[in-house]
């Protein structure tokens, strides 16, 4: 069923991408939206929004997560960091169909604190990417998702 | 789409905690509904937080964020009515925003 499975991603990923773009093609900013926010694997999304940047694993930014996810349609996701003037943060799930899960844009009156709540497909990888004076920190936690949540959630 | 959007704040120390609850499907076309077709996907794709009308955080997001979306932030001030606003559109450009006084 692997084949099935993924001949299903992909398609899907065609459709909501061809709905992302057909709407506003001509406004590159929800061109890139659409392209960062694309069904495919987690490493093309990722090398495409880190281009040739370099990422450094750090400690200084803290992703909690529950280790054990019952309903992966709702995981809370708290982001936390001992720095200042963080400029942007990704948030992947590296199972997910649709990788990239949100972009925040933070500005100097915005402390390095914020939580939301997300959909995992199944048991994988959470990624933060922080951009903070030009380098890309990255930190990852691992989540076991007992139902997925992207199919069904 | 009225009134989609309920903002709460808390003063703590030393800065200001915002929660935001917005009513939305947040579909991400992958699901299907009793009948077995698929339902269209719709989310929400930019949400804008601002402060006394300066733009003071952006989260661009898809259909991986979970059905009525709910977010916490800091400020790292705030000041007795201050102006929070927050906007949000979706996939099929539909739009809501509300406001906030900090008290």
């Amino acid at each position: 069923m692997p084949s099935a499975r993924r001949l299903f991603l992909q398609h899907s990923g065609i459709l909501i991408t061809g709905v992302l773009l057909a709407g506003k093609s001509a406004i590159a900013f929800a061109e890139r939206l659409a392209k960062h926010f694309a069904a495919d694997e987690f490493a093309t999304i990722y090398t495409q929004i880190i281009g040739q940047r370099p990422v450094i694993n750090s400690d200084k930014i803290n992703l909690i997560l529950p280790e054990i996810a019952e309903d992966g349609a709702v995981v809370p996701v708290s982001i936390a960091s001992e720095l200042d003037g963080i400029e942007k943060l990704y948030l992947f799930a590296d199972k997910n169909p649709t990788p990239l899960l949100a972009e925040f844009e933070l500005t100097p009156l915005i402390a390095p604190f914020l939580t939301a709540r997300i959909k995992l497909a199944e048991s994988c990888n959470v990624i933060l990417l922080a951009e903070h004076n030009g380098e890309l920190l990255r930190t990852s936690s691992w989540v076991n998702v007992m139902r997925g949540g992207c199919g069904t959630g | 789409m009225a009134n989609s959007i309920k903002i709460r704040s808390q003063r703590r120390g030393g800065y200001t905690e915002v929660k935001l609850l917005i009513t939305h499907p947040m579909e991400n076309g992958r699901n299907r509904d009793a009948n077995g077709e698929l339902i269209p996907a719709h989310f929400i794709e930019q949400l804008l937080v601002k402060l006394n009308g300066q733009l003071i955080l952006t989260a661009n997001m898809a259909g991986s964020i979970s059905k009525n979306p709910f977010f916490t932030f800091r400020l790292k001030a705030g000041n007795n009515g201050d102006r929070l606003s927050a906007e949000w559109t979706d996939n099929r450009q539909n739009k809501d925003s509300a406001e906030h006084p900090l008290d």
